[in-house]
């Protein structure tokens, strides 16, 4: 249901007034776009293994548990990061490989569950599209080996798997990561916190308390 | 006390009392100064470290004010961008003129959905356009879902910073109101347990009502896509787990690109909240067919915006991103609070912003709310000369009250007046100064210092001596050494 | 080197003494003054309480009184902040070229004083002598508008005897604000007591700065509580010397 047209246009109208001696033409917009000056760091001057180590303590500090692996051991670090959470219901993303389901775990394949059926599930297993080591941040495309929203904020414990190909340095190279724009995104910068009782910084409001993240090293 | 003193807070621009009456309260208060005082030293001194670590941090805020200014100035081709691409992805959006508007707009939303209750992500729009009560007179109970908001909403209290709106409130007092709220008579005061209680009470509601309403970090014109920026985890909940989402979002929102939040993202974080990123960013692009609310509409608010943007001098405060950096370097909002500010957009922003969204016609004292020190101006990620709108501003003011008959009654105004006539010609200037010199010297203690004086001079002499005018006055002095050397 | 002395309005009528101690100064350090004597205001009062057409005619008698001069030297930071950054919106508005080219022409000629002895003497050491523990009030003007940065330590720190104690929240305003002083009394009373705290702290005999406005506010309070301290502008302990020592404010 649209809005009267009347109250857009009036309000485009009331705009168009207002910037007309500076608006652009589509041309000349991007034009001035382009023009921006962007002097700001755009690309990291870490290496390979000081940006990894620099990730790895970001999320440490976020009280996030991480763990370094090789591709060859993938499957036997999940296994054993799954068996170490002390839970046994998981739900996964309907795309995660296979191998990754350790056996001995009550799995779900998420395939357009109701919230109420995820509930109850204790952990969620996922990939992911990219970490910025800047800042520690876990990026989710939520495609299919990263799964719907839904499954990453409702259960309590969340083991990602990051691939160190995936690692970059800084928000912009994250950005530039991105082929084309994602329809949904989920910076992830650690558990969820508040600070709102006297400015004392509270974990676990919402969303997983517990995040442990998997550092494949594919690159080596 | 259990209720955050209501009576005494009045956010109605149009209703509340002038600036120096409403600080009042706050000056007399020390917990409360005392609360406000910690909350801002933690946040300044988190922001200062990690802006002297991010060493290009000036260039940051230059480029973030050009996108900013970029986005304004072409706001009608951004918006409309906007919404074909929103559209396009499956959400429709609508346009509000004004708050009554915008609320009329909402609540007939949630009739189609047969909503009785809502659950809400923080957004400072929504309390500008008073939704809240205006949906509770509708019959439809609206949660908030920010703990801070929670805090205020149980609590019966009123926001009292952008970021952090809860920064006058202690444990004790958090600890009280959930109690008697929550019905959890043997909670404890501890953070962590009021946080607790904050998760449990929010989850069922959560997983149950299906109608959200949030606002907007930022809306990105080229893909038509929304961006919430938090904390705690409760936005993410809102904007996936509900059948209909509703964002309400001020038109001056929009960002050209996506990729311009490379920019703002960084800004923000380190801004709002002192940290490097907030814990929760998400993005979503008009509907996903199977993850989320499969409804979804953007209100977009004008409510004064556009007007503001038709001034060339006052354009800039638009580029505002809501980070609340100002108010943190504020050192009239460290004595006064948010609440002084009779606005839900407190601090220099507000004093700034709020005048303007009325038209010039309401918070007239706002603009003088500031001793123009600048520090706001610092520290602003988009570079809003606040001190130069603010004088903007004070220009405005006193043009409406050249036009009143109570002029002839303001002591100041008069003064003022008389003092640009004596200004004008040294000899004037020279006379005003040996008559105040006499003048004044009526009031002049033995010591060499006034101690009171009447009207205005009250004012000063209220907490300040003022030492008594010299007998020779510098030009004098110079007149009579020339006269010697000669 | 010629500069001409702009003392302010109201250094003029409240702080002659700080006038002097600048013509002390300058004249020990070779300059040829000159003050001229039809110099008024130069209208920031007006600009900032919102008296914007008022500020015009100010801001246009003092680009015309001092066209002539080689260099301007002003003992206030918030007066040179005035005409650097509202003096180029009031000339635009006024829409008079020749006043436009007047003002383009001095602006670059004017300086606040530690900006005229760092950048155009090109002096740290004045000679000065003042054997007295000081702690040192960062003006917000000065700071955020002048970017005037370390110059006033840099030349602190030329000055025989002094002990300087650090102040904390240094450059937190003192809550003066021109009239947001009377017209915010309360609240800017509260910003005094607070900056009060921190300058007290020190342990200092004496408070200065730049800016003869803040020191107003502090020392009116000072004087008012009995705080047993002093203000005292950086001129005069810049022109105090052992044959001639600073005449102190309070």
């Amino acid at each position: 249901m649209i809005a009267p047209a009347n109250s857009r246009q009036q309000i485009l109208d009331r705009i168009r007034t207002a910037t007309q001696s500076v608006a652009k033409t589509p041309t000349e917009l991007r034009d001035s776009y382009d023009a921006i000056i962007r002097n700001y760091v755009r690309h990291g001057s870490l290496s390979v293994e000081a940006r990894l180590e620099l990730m790895i303590k970001r999320l440490r500090e976020y009280d996030a548990e991480v763990v370094e692996t090789t591709p060859q051991e993938l499957v036997s670090t999940i296994a054993s990061q799954l068996a170490a959470s002390g839970k046994h219901t998981f739900v996964a993303p309907s795309g995660l490989p296979a191998d990754w389901l350790a056996l001995g775990f009550n799995w779900e394949i998420d395939r357009g569950l109701s919230s109420a059926k995820i509930e109850p599930f204790e952990g969620v297993v996922t990939a992911a599209f990219c970490g910025i080591a800047d800042s520690g941040t876990i990026v989710l495309h939520h495609s299919a080996t990263e799964g719907r929203r839904v499954i990453t904020l409702l259960p309590d414990w969340h083991l990602c798997i990051l691939r160190a190909s995936q690692v970059v340095e800084t928000l912009p190279e994250y950005f530039d990561r991105c082929q084309h724009p994602p329809t949904l995104a989920t910076h992830i910068s650690g558990p969820s916190a508040t600070a709102d009782i006297e400015m004392t910084r509270i974990k676990g409001v919402h969303g997983p308390r517990f995040l442990h993240v998997v550092l494949v090293r594919d690159d080596i | 006390m259990s209720r955050i003193a209501p009576d005494l807070v009045n956010l109605d621009p149009r209703t509340a009392p002038p600036f120096p009456q409403a600080a009042l309260p706050m000056l007399r208060n020390p917990q409360l100064r005392k609360n406000v005082a910690h909350a801002i030293n933690v946040i300044q001194a988190k922001r200062a470290n990690l802006v002297a670590e991010k060493t290009d941090w000036q260039e940051l805020r230059s480029s973030a004010a050009a996108i900013r200014t970029l986005a304004l100035e072409n706001l009608g081709t951004y918006l409309e961008q906007f919404e074909a691409n929103c559209s396009a992805a499956g959400g429709t959006v609508h346009w509000a003129a004004d708050a009554a508007e915008a609320r009329q707009i909402i609540l007939a939303l949630l009739r189609q959905e047969n909503a009785s209750e809502v659950i809400k992500i923080k957004t400072m729009t929504s309390a500008e356009i008073q939704l809240n009560p205006f949906l509770e007179a509708a019959g439809i109970h609206a949660y908030e879902t920010d703990l801070a908001e929670i805090i205020l909403q149980l609590g019966e209290g009123e926001p009292s910073h952008i970021v952090v709106p809860a920064l006058h409130v202690n444990r004790s007092q958090v600890r009280e109101i959930f109690a008697r709220r929550m019905g959890l008579k043997d909670l404890s005061d501890d953070p962590q347990a009021l946080t607790n209680a904050a998760r449990h009470y929010l989850r069922q509601k959560f997983l149950t009502i299906p109608t959200a309403i949030s606002g907007a970090n930022f809306l990105c014109a080229e893909t038509g896509s929304v961006s919430v920026v938090e904390s705690e985890g409760n936005g993410r909940m809102c904007l996936t787990l509900p059948r209909t989402m509703i964002t309400l979002a001020g038109i001056e929102k929009v960002l050209p690109r996506f990729q311009d939040l490379e920019v703002m993202l960084q800004l923000l974080a380190r801004s709002a909240t002192g940290e490097r990123m907030n814990p929760y960013t998400s993005l979503w692009t008009g509907v996903t067919p199977g993850d989320g609310p499969q409804r979804f509409h953007v209100v977009l608010l004008d409510n004064g915006r556009s007007s503001i943007l038709s001034k060339p001098k006052q354009r800039q405060t638009l580029k505002c991103i809501r980070c609340a950096a100002c108010m943190n370097a504020c050192p009239v909002y460290r004595q006064t609070g948010g609440h002084a500010y009779g606005s839900v957009y407190p601090g220099p922003i507000g004093a700034i912003l709020t005048p303007q969204l009325m038209q010039m016609q309401h918070a007239q004292s706002l603009p003088y709310a500031s001793s123009l020190c600048g520090a706001c101006y610092e520290v602003c990620p988009v570079k809003i000369n606040i001190p130069e709108v603010l004088i903007e501003l004070r220009a405005q003011v006193t043009d409406i009250e050249r036009k009143t008959l109570s002029r002839f009654f303001d002591p100041m105004y008069l003064g003022l007046r008389i003092a640009n006539l004596i200004f004008a010609r040294a000899w004037a200037f020279h006379l005003a100064q040996r008559f105040g010199r006499i003048g004044l010297g009526l009031f002049t203690h033995k010591d060499g210092w006034i101690h009171s004086l009447p009207s205005v001079g009250g004012k000063w002499t209220q907490t300040r001596d003022l030492r008594g005018l010299p007998e020779q006055n510098f030009h004098e002095w110079w007149a009579a050494r020339r006269k010697e050397e000669k | 080197m010629r500069t001409s002395l702009f003392i302010t309005c109201y250094n003029d009528t409240l702080y002659p003494e700080t006038g002097r101690a600048v013509v002390r100064l300058l004249e020990r350090l070779g300059v040829d003054l000159d003050f001229h004597p039809k110099q008024t205001c130069c209208g920031q009062m007006h600009a900032n309480t919102g008296f914007h057409g008022e500020a015009f005619s100010q801001a246009k008698r003092f680009i015309r009184l001092y066209q002539d001069a080689e260099t301007v030297v002003v003992p206030s930071s918030s007066c040179v902040a005035m005409i650097r950054d509202q003096y180029p919106g009031l000339v635009a508005e006024l829409g008079n070229e020749e006043l436009r080219q007047q003002f383009e022409a001095l602006v670059p000629r004017v300086y606040e004083l530690s900006e005229f002895l760092i950048d155009r003497l090109g002096v740290e050491d004045v000679g000065a002598y003042f054997p007295h523990r000081v702690t040192y009030h960062a003006s917000c003007h000065g700071v955020r508008a002048l970017h005037l940065g370390n110059r006033p330590w840099q030349l602190m720190a030329k000055v025989r005897g002094l002990d300087l104690v650090p102040l904390n929240n240094l450059d937190r305003c003192c809550g003066f604000g021109g009239t947001f002083s009377v017209k915010n009394a309360e609240v800017s009373s509260a910003m005094l007591a607070v900056k009060l705290q921190d300058v007290i702290a020190t342990g200092a005999e004496y408070c200065t700065a730049l800016d003869n406005s803040c020191l107003m506010h502090l020392g009116g309070a000072m004087h008012r509580e009995y705080v047993g301290m002093k203000t005292i502008h950086l001129a005069q302990i810049l022109a105090s010397t052992e044959d001639c020592p600073a005449e102190a404010t309070l």
